[in-house]
């Protein structure tokens, strides 16, 4: 079974994207912040990381440049599920490495699409 | 009333910019929460009356499943709720903190960015983008 790393500081976000991972059948761990997501990677591999990007202690795109620096992450799809929907942020994320940009609220099935495209 | 030299005009020009600010983020939360009720009514009421049906055709369990989906993209009002009020809240300590210089005759700065978090005015689904 494949595992996600869904990294939302909001437990009703975070709710949403397990219910939506868990009924397609993948195995979800889920963190509240860039922060607890950082541990929880060094704890364990995973096969796709799904981050919120504002967050406290540690947003998303600090995450990804971070994972992307271990060489475990180094081919990891990482995407960046945010309310944030300007260029110069997605700029950003792209420079730290991230797979793609979601702007939030996500619809379901095109979360799956997305996943199933990217995941290896 | 004092008159205002040229420094404190332009103080408060920014501070009713922020004002305004304030209220277009009111406004917009106003939109996403009564999109989300919307939209949850909606699916509830779709899915309270197929799923008391002891069999459904394919195009019932498509709509069920459609109904199912509309809710969970609805239910994430609140982070984007929670979003637009830590926003206009940091807007209002910059307001503050600018009153209160400007009584006494400080520089007011308005320091906070005025990147927007959420610029969505309801629960439409979001864009993606693949790098």
């Amino acid at each position: 079974m494949q595992s996600i790393l869904a990294v939302d500081d909001s437990a009703s976000m975070r709710q949403m994207v397990s219910f939506t991972l868990k009924g397609a059948g993948y195995n979800v761990i889920e963190a509240a912040d860039g922060q607890e997501a950082l541990e929880k990677a060094r704890a364990q591999q995973v096969d796709l990381v799904l981050t919120d990007q504002n967050m406290p202690r540690m947003d998303g795109i600090t995450l990804v440049k971070q994972l992307r620096s271990m060489h475990a992450f180094a081919g990891t799809p990482m995407l960046i599920l945010t309310t944030e929907s300007s260029d110069e942020m997605k700029a950003k994320g792209k420079a730290a490495g991230a797979t793609g940009w979601l702007v939030k609220p996500f619809d379901p099935a095109k979360l799956l699409d997305v996943v199933k495209r990217v995941i290896k | 009333m004092h008159n205002l030299d040229q420094h404190d005009a332009a103080t408060v020009q920014r501070t009713a910019l922020e004002c305004e600010a304030i209220a277009a983020d009111l406004e917009r939360l106003k939109m996403v929460i009564a999109d989300a009720g919307d939209q949850l009514i909606a699916s509830f009421n779709e899915v309270g009356v197929l799923s008391k049906q002891p069999t459904r055709s394919a195009d019932e369990q498509r709509r069920l499943d459609r109904a199912v989906a509309t809710a969970v993209t609805a239910l994430q009002f609140q982070d984007m709720a929670n979003q637009l009020t830590a926003h206009a809240q940091r807007r209002l300590t910059s307001l503050h903190e600018t009153l209160s210089k400007l009584s006494d005759g400080v520089d007011p700065l308005l320091a906070h960015s005025r990147l927007q978090p959420v610029r969505q005015a309801g629960m439409g689904v979001g864009s993606i983008d693949l790098f």
